[in-house]
């Protein structure tokens, strides 16, 4: 017979300390620097000036990636009544796979984001936060609006990866207002939990 | 094309796409049968789950036929997200860089497969990488099979052992990340080469088999666990692939029978039970077969070549990618696409669902989906 909460205990704690010291950190994707004439097939590239959102990271450019991976742009702050607790209710509008997987890492032992009082919520009737990943397709905008509509005021609107945010190399983004931008293809959990943190003001 | 032909129909059933059906060696295009519609008695309700609801890691939506309890029948509609691609005219390099995106999950199998048929087009001389591509894939299906037993335990409610393979889950992606450049493998892959060192893969993965084997022991223990998973969901058909195939008792698998990306000595994992169960059992072996593969795999070490890619031609390829037979077909003219059928695992799979979730109870809906291994952006995928 397994007693899996004895099982849990022996195996030790392994969630990473604070997500700005310790937390592993990836060469892609993270801020890019230096200069590149590469004609890039997503625009990321505009006389010379690296554009983060419609990045996906390919590497074929001469840019060269810092580890930083503070990639994100924070419009606004977030309501005092989310610091306690803020719920996410992920929305697939149209993606690979890869930003659907990254979300649920930041759930993972490594990340543990829930000590941060980050949940997911199982519907947008409970959720603080709609977080938009994929590009726009035809199919989903109705279905987006309506989980939208259905979240209680306050409520706020994330959204994650080149897809959403400039349709990448796929297609076309979604035209939304966003609270918090994250760029990457796919940002890593820990640029989506450093996006949250700074949004809510850590 | 050196081991497909165009219209004929040879070998087994393994995907679908638009008007194609594609078998072992070779493909036809043919219109879909009709399915035949279910008669819903007067006492069933349809119950809609999806396409965004808790649970479902993408969007799909269900119809469910029930009286109750038991589900007489289920509708799936995967079709909210197609996702209109543009790959059309796009050379070489640019095309991959959605192939790899068509799904990011399995990035390495898409990508690999998507190469192999363009230098079978290109009359390119693979042999240099195709090792390297193996430990890609191998380490890809560790990572792929992990999600899908992270899924039983979720829907077992075992959220410990869930933990537990989360864990194993980002340390692979870990190990992805270091010697593949990137988590999922985007960018990897290139004509003839593999843009990576699998010097910390081989490092780290006898930690990652010695993990989950005490996990996997652990899980075998939990009678709770079995309990669930026994019976529950039960597929056999010749007209399945991949782990589903393989947990019914079938030896089909492109590792052995596919000329494109050849296993040496590899030994087929099956079980015969056709359920839930069945298929966890292969997803668990093929994740110690796939460290064992890793391992003894050996390297050539070559220099990145140029090719001349102006060329035309056209070329297919079959590889088994975590879920099953992954099959690209592509044309090109003067080095830009021209034509391009891709044939992915989940559509076969999907088809397996809809055939083995009938008969089980709503609590068993959850089981039955994630033992499959679906995803489904690599059906809703549309090149244009």
């Amino acid at each position: 017979m397994t007693l899996w909460f004895l099982n849990g205990i022996k195996k030790g704690i392994k969630t990473e300390k604070n997500p700005d010291e310790s937390m592993f950190k990836p060469d892609y994707p993270s801020v890019l620097e230096g200069k590149s004439s590469y004609d890039c097939p997503t625009g990321a590239i505009s006389n010379g000036t690296w554009i983060k959102e419609k990045c996906i990271f390919c590497g074929r450019c001469d840019l060269r990636p810092t580890g930083n991976q503070n990639i994100y742009n924070i419009h606004g702050k977030m309501p005092e009544i989310f610091k306690r607790s803020f719920y996410l209710y992920p929305i697939d509008s149209g993606t690979c796979g890869a930003c659907n997987a990254e979300l649920k890492s930041i759930f993972s032992p490594q990340y543990d984001a829930n000590r941060f009082n980050i949940f997911e919520a199982e519907t947008p009737r409970h959720a603080d936060a709609l977080v938009i990943m994929g590009v726009y397709t035809n199919g989903m905008e109705k279905i987006i609006e309506e989980a939208y509509n259905a979240m209680p005021d306050p409520k706020i609107v994330i959204a994650m990866g080149a897809c959403t945010l400039s349709g990448g190399i796929i297609g076309s983004g979604i035209n939304k207002k966003f609270n918090v931008e994250i760029a990457g293809c796919p940002p890593t959990p820990y640029s989506i939990i450093s996006a949250i943190l700074r949004y809510r003001g850590d | 094309m050196k081991y497909y032909k165009n219209g004929i129909k040879s070998g087994r059933l393994i995907g679908k796409y638009k008007n194609y059906s594609i078998y072992s060696e070779g493909f036809i295009s043919v219109m879909d049968e009709e399915s035949r519609m279910y008669e819903k008695n007067p006492d069933e309700i349809n119950f809609a789950y999806g396409p965004s609801a808790g649970g479902l890691e993408e969007s799909i939506g269900f119809t469910l036929q029930t009286p109750g309890e038991i589900i007489k029948n289920v509708d799936v509609n995967p079709s909210y997200k197609m996702r209109d691609i543009k790959i059309i005219n796009d050379d070489i390099y640019t095309a991959l860089l959605k192939i790899e995106r068509v799904n990011g999950y399995h990035a390495a199998s898409n990508s690999v497969c998507f190469l192999l048929a363009v230098e079978d087009a290109l009359e390119i001389e693979n042999s240099d990488s195709n090792n390297e591509r193996i430990i890609e894939i191998e380490l890809e299906r560790i990572r792929s099979n992990l999600h899908v037993i992270k899924g039983l335990c979720e829907s077992a409610g075992f959220s410990v052992p869930e933990k537990q393979v989360s864990y194993i889950i980002e340390r692979v992606s870990r190990i992805i990340s270091v010697s593949f450049r990137h988590r999922f493998f985007f960018g990897a892959n290139l004509i003839n080469m593999v843009n990576g060192n699998i010097d910390y893969v081989l490092k780290e993965i006898g930690d990652i088999e010695k993990e989950f084997r005490l996990l996997y022991n652990d899980l075998l223990a939990s009678k709770i666990f079995m309990d669930r998973l026994q019976e529950n969901g039960i597929y056999k058909d010749v007209n399945s692939i991949g782990p589903a195939a393989r947990a019914a008792g079938l030896k089909y698998d492109a590792r052995i029978d596919s000329k494109s990306l050849l296993y040496d000595g590899y030994k087929i994992c099956t079980y015969s039970s056709g359920d839930v169960f069945a298929r966890f059992m292969v997803r668990s072996n093929e994740i110690f077969s796939a460290c064992d593969i890793i391992l003894n795999t050996g390297i050539k070490k070559h220099y990145m070549k140029k090719y001349d890619l102006n060329k035309s031609g056209e070329g297919a390829a079959r590889i088994e990618s975590p879920q099953g037979d992954i099959f690209y077909y592509v044309k090109i003219d003067h080095g830009r696409i021209s034509d391009i059928i891709m044939s992915s695992p989940s559509v076969l799979n999907l088809y397996a669902f809809k055939k083995a979730l009938p008969g089980n109870i709503f609590t068993d809906f959850f089981f039955v989906w994630e033992s499959f291994g679906i995803w489904v952006s690599e059906m809703g995928v549309n090149f244009i």
